[in-house]
């Protein structure tokens, strides 16, 4: 008898439950829409508030500037306390995805740190809030709207729904003692690679770093002109890069282990570089080796190269989430990142080193010293020689063909 | 006699060995959570730094108060385990059933098919009944890999103890509760910590679950430790392995000691 109350007891308090929940989605109330308000309303609403900022938290002086500098100033500027969680950029599409198919209205992440392919599957999947760019007065004073770089993120157009944070261009990194002289093209690395058997090697495609350095073989072969508009098919692309091919294959047998395996990340490779492993590592932020240098990683004679027809270079942006709940604080958080305070902040080296996306042209002579004055440090290549050597990047779809090529190509040959 | 002598220094040999291949790994960590950097050909590292120990214990990386958090939620999820775990042993350890062994199969289910697998499922519904990024979300994620240890070591406790000393206690006049408080759970308590032992460090350790459930609101430790052994940074990445071993090891020695003390003195009292 008891046993059976107990059960209807149970029972019951699931059905509650559910139904309870079941209330909840429907009397969840559509938000007023923040981006009709103006500037000054939405500061208001922002102030005081908190602001989950979610993005890759693998480097500890980013994750130190983010912490220190950003949630400081923030909370001086407006009163907002900026909680930056450090998750990578698949588990965060994951939660979106599976938030959008329940329609869930509110999320949790305000801020999103994301480009290419990813922004890609966000904004075809409607994951993202926008367009809201044009709201932001920085964005409005300071960036250049016109540029290809602001408004295609890997070749996909932007169209106001993520703001510019940071740039980074592809350079390699050598260590002046072990390597006199630097390959300025790819005939000179093959030359360097076969005067050092084993001593050279690039981090297997699909890693992100590895992928770009065949992506800027490619080009130093062919050219990059012709992909711009390419169209994604496999033969197109496979013909096109077919002398690139070739030379990878030829370089192959000079590589670290003969090139029969690879480094799976650019983490290994930069530890690789750093136990005097490989001669040569190499980055998608311009300022990896001061970076490393000032953690003592690596030595204090590492220094940063660009091939002379120049490297590929990107930006990283901020989007904010379709259903992220405080998306006043995110739009001013957005802003106050594109202040040429925050910028510089995050050029300076002793912070982050990051590319300001600010255009030069914009600033008053005040504003542009602030960047001038900011040593670069040791062993890292200036801004306006990174700009002069600086290459657009290939549209987002064209990728991973290239990088199924490779693998179909490079590392079974011979086995 | 000279060859017993023999046999005690083979012993002896194989157990140092054993204690060295064990805790060299550990001395390499904790060098590493020092080392600037360490190239090739040295056999000590060229420069040490205090960078890692530094950014951990820092006000800025928050890893104190989230290390605190994260051995709070594990021991909520250790107790809720050991709670579900209990009765389950209890029936499939003592009683018989039809289906007993299928049960028993069952049991370890979660530990067979990778929580990968279903997280993306669990995920979706955890959403509709609104436990995605709350405490409550987390804690009931991790019984999914927790509860297969608990009940597995339980099972083969109740089996070896069986019910005839409860039965004692009923015959004697006890009533449930106090027969399983008083004889039951002194008898099992040298399982209870071996179970929650192993529970508390399989909840300890889970990243991808708690990610997935926890939306970033709720942060445990791996998490924070996580994207440094990603990107490769061998300082950061073992000061924070450092620091998870030895709050874990902590917290596993006061658990088994106060769980001993307690009941050696019950123990004393009522034989």
């Amino acid at each position: 008898m008891v046993k059976k109350l107990f059960l209807m007891l149970l029972i019951l308090v699931l059905a509650l439950n559910f139904a309870a929940c079941g209330q909840g989605d429907v009397a969840n109330v559509k938000e007023e829409d923040i981006l009709s308000k103006d500037w000054e309303e939405i500061l208001e609403v922002a102030r005081g508030t908190e602001v989950n900022f979610y993005g890759w938290g693998g480097s500890q002086r980013v994750n130190n500037w983010v912490d220190t500098y950003l949630a400081g100033r923030l909370k001086e500027e407006y009163d907002i306390t900026l909680n930056r969680v450090g998750m990578d950029i698949d588990s965060i599409l994951n939660i979106l995805l599976n938030e959008k198919q329940m329609n869930v209205e509110e999320g949790t992440i305000d801020i999103v740190w994301i480009n290419g392919e990813n922004f890609f599957t966000a904004k075809t999947n409607d994951l993202l809030f926008g367009p809201f760019t044009h709201k932001l007065p920085n964005f409005n004073k300071y960036v250049d709207k016109d540029c290809v770089e602001v408004n295609y993120d890997f070749g996909f157009p932007v169209d106001g729904y993520e703001a510019p944070y940071g740039k980074a261009q592809f350079v390699l990194v050598y260590d002046k003692t072990r390597l006199d002289k630097i390959p300025r093209n790819y005939k000179e690395l093959l030359e360097i690679a076969k005067n050092n058997p084993g001593k050279f090697t690039y981090p297997a495609p699909p890693d992100f770093t590895g992928s770009a350095f065949v992506r800027n073989i490619i080009y130093d072969i062919v050219g990059y002109e012709q992909f711009l508009d390419m169209e994604p098919k496999k033969e197109t692309v496979e013909k096109a890069i077919r002398p690139a091919i070739e030379y990878l294959k030829e370089l192959k047998p000079y590589l670290w282990k003969e090139g029969k395996t690879y480094p799976a990340t650019i983490a290994q490779l930069d530890n690789m570089f750093a136990d005097n492993e490989v001669l040569m590592t190499m980055s998608y932020n311009p300022n990896h080796a001061v970076n490393k240098k000032k953690t003592g990683e690596f030595p204090e004679t590492a220094s940063t190269f660009v091939f002379d027809k120049g490297t590929i270079g990107n930006t990283h942006f901020l989007a904010i989430p379709y259903n992220a709940p405080n998306k006043a604080g995110a739009l001013t958080v957005i802003n106050f990142i594109l202040s040429v305070e925050a910028q510089a902040s995050k050029y300076d080296p002793q912070n982050w080193g990051d590319l300001p996306v600010l255009d030069n042209d914009k600033l008053n002579d005040e504003e542009r010293e602030m960047f001038e004055k900011i040593d670069i440090g040791e062993g890292a290549l200036p801004q306006n020689v990174l700009l002069e050597h600086r290459l657009p990047e290939m549209p987002a779809n064209l990728i991973p063909i290239i990088e199924e090529i490779w693998m179909e190509n490079i590392p079974v040959e011979g086995e | 006699m000279k060859r017993m002598k023999r046999r005690e220094l083979i012993f002896k040999v194989i157990t140092y060995t054993l204690i060295f291949l064990l805790l060299f790994p550990l001395v390499v960590l904790v060098v590493w959570s020092f080392t600037k950097n360490w190239p090739w050909p040295n056999i000590i590292p060229r420069e040490f730094g205090l960078r890692g120990i530094k950014y951990v214990f820092g006000p800025s990386s928050k890893s104190l108060k989230i290390l605190l958090f994260s051995l709070w939620l594990s021991s909520v999820v250790t107790i809720v385990t050991l709670l579900i775990s209990i009765p389950a042993a209890k029936a499939l350890g003592v009683y018989d059933f039809k289906g007993r062994r299928i049960f028993k199969m069952l049991v370890l289910a979660p530990v067979i098919v990778p929580s990968v697998a279903v997280s993306m499922g669990i995920h979706v519904t955890f959403i509709r009944l609104g436990l995605a990024n709350t405490f409550l979300g987390v804690v009931l994620v991790h019984l999914i890999p927790c509860i297969p240890y608990g009940i597995r070591i339980l099972t083969n406790v109740f089996e070896i103890i069986g019910e005839s000393m409860e039965m004692q206690a009923r015959v004697l006049g006890a009533n449930p509760v106090k027969a399983f408080l008083y004889i039951t759970l002194p008898l099992i308590s040298p399982g209870l910590v071996s179970a929650g032992s192993l529970i508390f460090i399989v909840s300890f350790s889970q990243y991808f679950l708690t990610f997935l459930i926890g939306g970033g609101k709720i942060i445990t430790f791996p998490m924070l430790m996580f994207p440094y052994i990603q990107s490769g940074d061998r300082m950061m990445a073992s000061m924070y392995s450092v620091v998870f071993i030895v709050s874990s090891l902590i917290f596993l020695v006061i658990m088994e000691k106060t769980v001993k003390t307690y009941y050696k003195a019950e123990n004393y009292f009522y034989i």
